[in-house]
């Protein structure tokens, strides 16, 4: 400690302590804990709060996982009804958000690698630049902007339900934003830039001579893509996908906004138990069980591709 | 693409497609979404391009709310560039001195923010200070509830982490000697922070502020939970879109992306500029006069680019100059108006054809029935709160089909639906019938017709956001 005084001086030296400890332990540990802590409790007013009845319960995460006392749903192992009760429609959102985030990534991967590798391995200088900046200007227009496009576009008058009444392909409207059409769209275009930016980066430093050689040695285009550039990006990929999966997951302004009446995100259901429900121990404990799922997704990544933290920072 | 070239033509002609449909799916919605910024009807859509016309920008202009959010927005994004460069280089600083073993670990804490979904950020620190608010004994409305404080906090902790990175990238090319031999020169530490660290990081602190800045401006995950009594811009707009669409919006993601647009190519027209400076061993400064050289343009996309926006934005002008949207709008209303007459006098002429029919038919009304049954298939229709007041009455398919086979009492349909209108407030006794849009496809949808009619008959955008409210039930009513 001493000698990091010695280095930085007494001045530069406690800026950096007082700094990095500010944000570690005030702004990233201590809300975490809060809401892990307050997330065991019950919903109680302001004014009971810290008194005798203020204690510890596991109420919030038994509601998330079988519903209210009275649920009348039960739970269905293979067709085999069971006894225990189960939260139906809470779950049942957990694990469409989940799978659909997935999918979504799936289909960016597929969508943004061909781009990533033509722009990493066929373009350089000015034209790369071109297509970097169509690609950023996008993203800088507002999460809710990009919502709203979407919403103009598959709305019941928008565009595309108007090309096709006009072509006579469909005689009504087809809503796109009931049937969540325009909510898979949407999401999957809100994070597409940060799909492609880290394989770019990843790709753009494969020497092309090693392209070259396995194309010489009489590699078909897709061996050469499956042996030597996938296993050179496989970094930016797993970076890419990790990042694409989470914001996708933790998604918010899409789902409100292109979401069907009578379907959910899971972060839906964590902002309504905060603001019209009015139950931040409910809605903590629901936060929880997404973070802890993300924590577990990344570490699944981490090991399935055996590439370490530093490099999904990136 | 020179690295297919020769092995498969097909390849080439996939690329060509594929890039299309990448930057069409990439652009194509921004730029139907600027196409209906500047189209008439008050609910956004490109479709049918009524008039052009810029009203849309002078409603954005009134709004209040958009205004005063703004300035919140500036507030919060001022702080937070502020707190974040400050935690964000303390972070980088620390990571290249941090003990080897702690290293890993240490790191993986400050980037951890990045990857938390932000509602879990908001929450977490809307909790914890709320927490912190009632143990150390402060009123409800104190100053750690407040919403600006509570989201700078928020989005600064995440927001420092992107700083960080930027911070580490010109770090990882800073010679360190240069600050030893600083020290052994008898320069203080903060001397050689200031004069040789500072400078050296200015270039790694003016891209991390706009980075930030930016974050912040366009964060809403973290903010909606931390806002407080003090909106956002991001806020705001997400509280219009979910209540009610007017193209104002449009207009407004027309000058965001305007802006970024302009800031994108100034960016690369500097980089450029920097490019050749270092090519031909000048300092930038020297080549700005060759910016008015042809070859130079002729050289640089970027400039290019700026040249035709330059002339479209001239072309815009001039083209307002000749062209009256007051003039169009009427215009567009007359037509309107005739297609509806037209609509209304065949429907009129159906509806007579249909009496006749029925009175042809007279017999089936002693067909023995209950009085209690008649009506049921028509009644749905009217009450329903999206479609137009005649909505499916009048759909020629329901006539056609629906109301003599299963009303069974064709005489009585008629006077069932006339009553209809009353049950349905706040709307002419006509309603929607008139609007040529529902006729024309189908009876009616849930966001688009109801605005249709308030939209053409207005110039003031906060009529049109209120009707539009009843009729956002897709979006809306999901929370």
């Amino acid at each position: 400690m001493s000698a990091f005084f010695e280095r930085n001086g007494p001045l530069l030296g406690s800026y950096l302590i007082v700094a990095v400890g500010f944000w570690i332990l005030v702004l990233i540990l201590l809300p975490q804990l809060a809401m892990l802590d307050i997330s065991f409790r019950y919903n109680l007013p302001p004014s009971l709060v810290g008194s005798e009845r203020d204690v510890y319960t596991l109420s919030n995460y038994q509601h998330m996982l079988f519903g209210n006392p009275g649920n009348p749903d039960r739970l269905a192992i293979l067709g085999y009804q069971t006894d225990m009760p189960i939260n139906k429609i809470d779950l049942a959102v957990f694990a469409k958000t989940i799978f659909v985030a997935v999918c979504i990534t799936v289909f960016d991967l597929i969508l943004c690698y061909p781009l990533a590798y033509y722009l990493g391995q066929s373009r350089t200088g000015g034209s790369a630049r071109i297509f970097v900046l169509l690609l950023i200007i996008p993203y800088w227009v507002n999460e809710i902007l990009r919502a709203f496009a979407f919403r103009i576009i598959f709305g019941t008058s928008g565009v595309i339900n108007t090309a096709l009444l006009g072509l006579g392909v469909i005689d009504q409207p087809y809503d796109f934003i009931r049937e969540n059409i325009a909510l898979y769209a949407g999401l999957g275009y809100a994070y597409i830039l940060l799909m492609i930016f880290p394989i770019y980066n990843a790709i753009e430093s494969l020497d092309h001579n090693q392209v070259e050689a396995a194309r010489d040695l009489g590699s078909p285009w897709w061996r050469i893509h499956w042996r030597v550039v996938i296993p050179f990006a496989k970094p930016g990929i797993t970076s890419g996908c990790t990042m694409v999966f989470m914001l996708t997951a933790g998604a918010l302004a899409a789902p409100q906004i292109l979401g069907g009446p009578s379907s959910l995100w899971f972060t839906q259901i964590i902002y309504q138990w905060f603001n019209t429900g009015q139950n931040w121990a409910r809605g903590s404990a629901y936060a929880v069980v997404l973070l802890i799922t993300c924590i577990i997704f990344v570490l699944f990544m981490m090991r399935a591709f055996k590439v370490k933290m530093g490099e999904i920072g990136k | 693409m020179s690295a297919e070239r020769g092995t498969a033509p097909f390849l080439k002609v996939a690329l060509v497609v594929y890039l299309v449909i990448f930057f069409g799916y990439l652009l194509g919605p921004l730029l139907i979404m600027g196409v209906t910024a500047f189209n008439s009807p008050g609910f956004p859509r490109a479709a049918p391009f009524e008039c052009f016309t810029f009203e849309w920008f002078n409603t954005l202009y009134n709004d209040k709310r958009i205004v005063a959010s703004l300035k919140h927005s500036a507030v919060v994004g001022a702080g937070t560039v502020i707190l974040s460069l400050l935690l964000g280089l303390a972070g980088a600083l620390v990571l290249t001195q941090i003990w080897p073993r702690l290293r890993a670990t240490y790191y993986t804490v400050v980037i951890a923010p990045i990857l938390i979904p932000g509602v879990v950020l908001g929450i977490s620190t809307l909790v914890f200070w709320g927490r912190l608010n009632t143990m150390l004994g402060l009123p409800d409305d104190g100053f750690l509830r407040n919403g600006i404080f509570l989201t700078i906090l928020g989005q600064t902790t995440f927001i420092a982490s992107y700083c960080m990175l930027v911070f580490i990238a010109r770090l990882q090319r800073f010679d360190q000697a240069q600050m030893e031999a600083a020290l052994d020169l008898g320069a203080t530490h903060a001397q050689a922070f200031r004069k040789i660290l500072l400078p050296f990081l200015k270039p790694a602190i003016g891209s991390a502020a706009v980075i930030a800045f930016l974050a912040s401006f366009e964060n809403y995950n973290t903010t909606t939970f931390t806002f407080g009594t003090f909106p956002t811009l991001t806020i705001e707009l997400a509280q219009k879109v979910r209540y009610g669409i007017n193209p104002s919006i449009s207009a407004l993601a027309v000058i965001i992306v305007g802006i970024t647009v302009l800031g994108a190519l100034l960016h690369e027209a500097y980089k450029r500029r920097e490019a050749l400076a270092m090519a031909h061993g000048a300092p930038v400064g020297s080549l700005k006069s060759n910016l008015k050289l042809p070859s130079f343009l002729a050289g640089n996309p970027a400039a290019v680019v700026l040249v035709l926006v330059g002339l479209g934005f001239v072309g815009t002008l001039w083209f307002s100059q000749v062209h009256d949207p007051a003039a169009c709008k009427a215009d567009i209303r007359e037509l309107k108006r005739l297609e509806a007459d037209e609509r209304r006098q065949e429907l009129l002429k159906r509806r007579q054809e249909q009496r006749l029919q029925e009175q042809m038919r007279g017999p089936d009304i002693f067909v023995p029935r209950t009085p209690a049954t008649p009506a049921p298939p028509a009644t749905p229709a009217p009450t329903s709160p999206g479609r137009g007041t005649f909505g499916d009455v009048f759909n020629p398919g329901n006539l056609g089909g629906d109301t003599p086979g299963e009303g069974d009492a064709p005489g009585e349909d008629q006077p069932e639906a006339e009553q209809a209108p009353t049950e349905n407030p706040g709307r002419g006794s006509f309603g929607d019938v008139f609007n040529p849009g529902n006729l024309g496809g189908s009876p009616t949808d849930d966001s688009g017709s109801p605005t249709d009619d308030s939209g053409s008959s207005t110039d003031d955008s906060r009529s049109s956001t209120d009707d539009s409210r009843s009729s956002t039930d897709d979006g809306g009513s999901t929370d």
